[in-house]
């Protein structure tokens, strides 16, 4: 068995507004490093929700989490925000740039933020990231001039600066056409073939799933099932 | 030099909404430039004034007080209240002006803090010329001494102080007086006191101080000239006059004086109750507006950052689920906040020396005040800037801290 890059053990969330009411319901689940794992499951299940649960932005829940064999639940929120800038990319389903910002600062941010390079080695880093999605000469254009599948792309971009080994996507082609949907899928099974990269995406993409390792079916904030791919 | 990442963003979203930006520096730009100016005012006005006071009264002045005969001697010695004084409530008239007066003189040229003392004799008198008598005072001073300590040269109008030393039976007299008497320098004028015989005295120069009352009243004659026109000898002095190093130590020293000598030393606060008071009032009032000006610039550092974080509440999510701690995202719109005090600051204080600097060139010819006195005090503009920077940063705190306390996982989920 390989290293386990997210290890969700008996995870519970209630929401108490307006009633108390579970979303998510005793939810074990590991993901190994370099796994390509998509959620599925019909619109209010609780996927968004495990999701940032999973992410460490949610901390409101039961149960235990651990991140590259470390154990998250507990730790303080500045401990947090520092996994988090180092380990985990998150893709939105809207961009959610910084409209004041060029791209290419949009995708250095997280990357000064970390520190572990210098500001010129992150601007390189950015550009190669952003030449991976086709968007290099937008670089240097503000955040909101950019079309929306272009503004995607860029979050995409800025997602994997600090080369996290998990990267998690809420829906993150359901702004995308096919084209670039394709770029996208390409890419994140490149990530997690070639570099070891972890990748958990919330789809509603059927094709998308399919050609996933592994599908996670939630229903009604459990987990169904999961479908290994047949290697 | 390398900027941090949340500098980085601060000044992006600074310059990205330049406009509000410059009109929330420009808020505390005008408190601080108005701070800047008033304290200039009210310290150049209150040095003045208390300049002023200096040239006609020591820093500490003793004399024998007239006192109604008490027991508290005898009680104090006594140590209970057992024996009474049947005393004559009248007053008796103080003829014997200081005993020894010398010897406290050398006592008080003792102590450390005194810088120029000089004797005094007072003498309430009647001037006359031609068939015009006004009543008076003289003082018989050591004309050397009293320039040195009152500047009495600053005030000379006509004629040659020092020919008060050098010229036998000479007088220089108040200008309000010369006018009253039609007196020139070279005329007589007969003096008279209450006890001794009177004596012609000629006058050798006159003066003219800011005061009206002290002009058309005051005359200055030797020492030796004054114990004459009393009827007294060589040891009578009525005042000790002293000046301090720092006049500011005037009320301690004098009580210490006044246990030595035993005779009442007034000091210049004493005397000038009413100045000290009006000094009182003014930091007052101008504290109230300073302190207004400061909340309105407050309030307006205030606002646009509440705005920004309303604005930007996707943003600051989107930044914390990236990493950005709460501490990191304080750190944004405090120094948001900061940036905008020290921009407004900083002109706050050239603006507010220009102000200063024209209005001390404005003309205005009072007396003998031809220009506000405003003063260049350098501890106004450190504390102006002190201020301005504690402003903002009060002001940016709370929206600081509700942004750093935003919760990226309702924001996001819309
Ligand atoms: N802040 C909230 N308070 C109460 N209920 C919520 C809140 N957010 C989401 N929910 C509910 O939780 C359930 C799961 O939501 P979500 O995780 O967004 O579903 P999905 O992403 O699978 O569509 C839904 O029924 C939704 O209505
Ligand atoms: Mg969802």
């Amino acid at each position: 068995m390989a290293d386990s890059a997210l290890k969700a053990i008996n995870i519970t969330k209630f929401f108490h507004d307006p009633v108390d009411m579970p979303v998510l319901k005793n939810i074990n689940l590991d993901v190994h490093k370099g796994e390509f794992v998509s959620i599925v499951g019909k619109s209010g299940c609780g996927k968004s929700t495990l999701l940032y649960v999973l992410s460490t932005m949610d901390t409101d829940y039961q149960g235990s989490l651990e991140i590259n064999g470390v154990l998250a639940t507990g730790k303080s929120l500045n401990d947090l925000a520092r996994i988090r800038n180092a380990s985990i990319g998150f893709v939105f389903q809207f961009h959610y740039l910084l409209p004041d910002f060029t791209c290419l600062k949009n995708v250095m941010i997280p990357g000064l933020r970390l520190g572990k390079y210098s500001n010129k080695e992150v601007e390189a880093r950015a550009y190669e990231k952003l030449k991976m999605f086709g968007v290099e000469d937008q670089a240097l254009k503000n955040a909101n001039k950019l079309s929306g599948g272009q503004q995607q792309r860029v979050a995409i971009a800025r997602a994997l600066i600090n080369d996290p080994t998990i990267i998690m996507g809420d829906e993150p082609t359901g702004n995308l056409d096919s084209k670039n949907t394709e770029i996208v899928f390409d890419l994140f099974q490149k990530l997690s073939k070639e570099f070891g990269q972890t990748i958990v995406t919330v789809t509603h993409d059927e094709d998308f799933a399919q050609r996933s390792d592994r599908i996670i079916e939630m229903a009604d904030g459990e987990i169904l099932m999961h479908h290994h791919k047949n290697k | 030099m390398k900027i941090s990442v949340n500098t980085e963003i601060a000044l992006t979203y600074l310059t990205s909404r330049k406009k509000q930006t410059v009109v929330a520096s420009m808020g505390v730009m005008f408190g601080i430039s108005m701070f800047i100016f008033m304290q200039s005012l009210m310290k150049g006005t209150n040095d003045y004034f208390e300049k002023m006071s200096f040239t006609n009264t020591p820093h500490i002045r003793l004399y024998s007080e007239n006192k109604v005969a008490d027991a508290h001697m005898l009680t104090s010695f006594l140590t209970d209240n057992s024996t009474k004084i049947l005393t004559n409530p009248k007053q008796l008239k103080q003829t014997q002006g200081l005993s020894n007066p010398y010897g406290i003189i050398n006592q008080i040229l003792k102590n450390a803090q005194v810088d120029a003392v000089t004797p005094q004799v007072t003498a309430n008198v009647i001037y006359t010329s031609g068939s015009v008598q006004l009543t008076g005072n003289v003082a018989g001073v050591n004309i050397n001494e009293e320039d040195k300590m009152f500047d009495v040269q600053g005030n000379m109008v006509k004629g040659n102080l020092h020919d008060l030393k050098r010229v036998n039976n000479s007088i220089l007299i108040g200008k309000g007086l010369a006018d009253k008497l039609s007196l020139h320098v070279g005329d007589n004028i007969t003096v008279r006191s209450g006890v001794g015989s009177p004596v012609v005295l000629r006058v050798i120069g006159i003066f003219a101080t800011t005061v009206k009352q002290i002009d058309e009243t005051k005359s200055y004659v030797n020492i030796i000239q004054a114990q004459n026109l009393m009827g007294k000898d060589r040891s009578y002095v009525t005042d000790i006059k002293i000046n301090l190093k720092n006049y500011n130590n005037a009320p301690q020293v004098a009580r210490e004086l006044e246990t030595i000598s035993g005779y009442k030393a007034e000091d210049w606060v004493q005397a000038n109750e009413q100045l000290k008071a009006a000094f009182k009032i003014r930091a007052i009032i101008l504290n109230s507006v300073i302190g207004v000006l400061l909340l309105v610039a407050g309030f307006g550092i205030y606002n646009i950052l509440n705005m920004t974080i309303y604005e930007k509440i996707k943003e600051i999510a989107i930044l914390k689920a990236q990493g950005f701690s709460g501490p990191a995202v304080t750190s944004i719109f405090l120094q948001q906040a900061i940036y905008i005090g020290l921009m407004g600051g900083l002109v706050g204080i050239m603006v507010g020396f220009g102000i200063t600097y024209m209005v001390s060139r404005i003309y205005i010819g009072a007396g003998t005040l031809k220009y506000l006195p405003m003063s260049f005090y350098i501890p106004h503009y450190i504390e102006a800037i002190t201020f301005g920077v504690l402003t903002t940063i009060a002001a940016g705190f709370f929206p600081a801290r509700k942004a750093s306390k935003v919760d990226p996982v309702n924001i996001i989920r819309g």
